[in-house]
């Protein structure tokens, strides 16, 4: 019986499903407290899958939808890059490349008071944290981690911003490192700032390095493993 | 009971399939279907704020904005649009974003029958490329009924105006389930057997109309397993790269 129920929904796990697939049953599961993810929802008691993509499954019990994209949904504890877009007396309007333009408080600042309100022109960009992402509602952003520190977020200077698609940001920031990244920093030494929104920011010494930078990544965007690094070791020797 | 096709095909057979999707660069999901010589090319943009003028502001709006190969819109391609609107409305789950709306821009790139069916699926095609939530996907058809009475699938320009009524179906796609074959999924009966949209023209008599229906849900299940095979391909080429 045990085994029946857990099977149910393991055909599914890392394989492709198409929007209106019913991937769960929850009157047949005797643990019925799931957290699901991007990409699903709730219809009775059947979970069906509302976006094109791969079903992946954490234990013990998160279910969501991986997939690419070049719009961005926003959530909660997500890194970002925002482009300032408009400043008003409480907020600044940030572009995420989301559904709706976020705001950023004008005191989320690490030591922010009302004395000391940054001024960003129009166009600064910005390495923030998504601190609440709700239904109905325009995000809202911090640059602060959670304990209120600076960290490495705030404006980011310089440097060269370029657009990727969601997946790819993903897989950049993915743990170990991505191999791109890796074989990159072997030789060259630069500064990558990675949004989950699919923007990147890097920064180097000089205009060459920027560029063979983000080169390889927006190339890598559909390589395998083994192609990203003859590509990279190709680019590389180039400039040597 | 043999009809002739020009092509050769038998009544039931539907010309090649072709579809590729995020062809076009700045779009946020784009895709083009073509079913023999009809070709279309559809972009998606969106979600973005704001609705339009008299819409609800509760859901998500959808614009439909049809380019013809040639020339001005007419009172057909106006339609066509709605037709359009109305079809993609019932399969995007519009309260996820509310007060936003999606621009669907579809290109005509050569007309050669069954044209508002070809349009339909590259929408729907490129709707999951720009990741908008949908409940299923949508799979279109063009059923004939010829003077002789047979109904024959897929036709091309030449065969559509020589025939005397034609239907455009829409049918949800057929779903891979965890829920047993036969029970009820919430709604009482299962969802392939539901219809999205139906066009027809001229004159078709009843049971006409239901032969057409059921060779139009035959010919589409064919079709979805070409839609969620173009789909598992792209997934699995993006899945390579890390």
């Amino acid at each position: 019986m045990e085994n029946k129920k857990s099977s149910s929904p393991a055909g599914f796990i890392d394989s492709t499903v198409v929007p209106g697939d019913v991937v769960l049953d929850l009157s047949s599961m005797t643990n019925q407290t799931i957290k699901i993810g991007g990409g699903l929802r709730q219809d009775c008691d059947a979970i069906s899958v509302m976006k094109a993509g791969t079903l992946r499954f954490s234990k013990p019990n998160k279910y969501w939808v991986e997939s690419s994209q070049k719009r961005y949904v926003p959530c909660v504890e997500d890194t970002v890059l925002g482009i300032v877009v408009d400043s008003k007396a409480d907020n600044f309007l940030i572009d995420i490349k989301g559904p709706a333009l976020a705001f950023l408080p004008v005191l989320a600042f690490e030591g922010g008071t009302r004395r000391n309100i940054p001024k960003f022109e129009v166009g600064t960009l910005l390495y923030l944290r998504v601190v609440k992402a709700n239904f109905g509602m325009n995000p809202e952003l911090s640059c602060t981690d959670v304990s209120g520190k600076a960290a490495e977020f705030g404006p980011l200077k310089d440097g060269y911003m370029f657009e990727i698609s969601t997946g790819l940001s993903r897989k950049l920031l993915s743990s170990p490192t991505c191999p791109i990244l890796e074989a990159l920093g072997k030789k060259l030494s630069f500064e990558i700032a990675i949004g989950l929104n699919g923007r990147v920011w890097v920064n180097a010494t000089s205009p060459d390095i920027i560029v063979i930078v983000a080169n390889a990544i927006m190339k890598s965007e559909s390589l395998s493993t083994a192609q990203q690094i003859i590509m990279v070791e190709h680019l590389l020797k180039n400039i040597q | 009971m043999e009809v002739d096709r020009e092509d050769g095909r038998s009544q039931n057979q539907l010309r090649p399939l072709a579809c590729s999707r995020n062809n076009l660069h700045r779009a946020h999901g784009s895709a083009s279907w073509s079913q023999g010589d009809t070709k279309v090319l559809a972009a998606v943009y969106g979600p973005k704020a704001g609705t339009k003028k008299n819409e609800n502001p509760e859901k998500a709006c959808i614009e439909v904005i049809w380019k013809p190969k040639t020339g001005q819109i007419g009172k057909l391609e106006k339609e066509y649009e709605m037709i359009l609107k109305r079809t993609l409305q019932s399969i995007c789950i519009l309260t996820v974003n509310p007060n936003t709306t999606t621009s669907v821009i579809i290109q005509v790139a050569n007309d050669d029958g069954a044209l508002l069916p070809s349009a339909i699926n590259a929408a729907c095609m490129a709707l999951v490329d720009a990741g908008i939530p949908t409940r299923h996907l949508a799979v279109s058809i063009c059923c004939c009924v010829a003077r002789s009475g047979l109904v024959v699938l897929d036709p091309t320009k030449l065969e559509e105006q020589k025939m005397k009524a034609f239907a455009y179906l829409v049918f949800p796609n057929s779903v891979h389930s965890v829920l047993p074959e036969g029970s009820p999924s919430g709604q009482g009966e299962p969802i392939q057997n539901g219809i999205i949209t139906s066009v027809t023209h001229g004159i078709m008599s009843v049971d006409d109309y239901f032969y057409c229906l059921e060779r139009g849900r035959a010919a589409s299940t064919k079709l979805s397993d070409f839609l969620r095979k173009n789909l598992q391909q792209q997934s699995t080429d993006s899945s390579k790269a890390g």
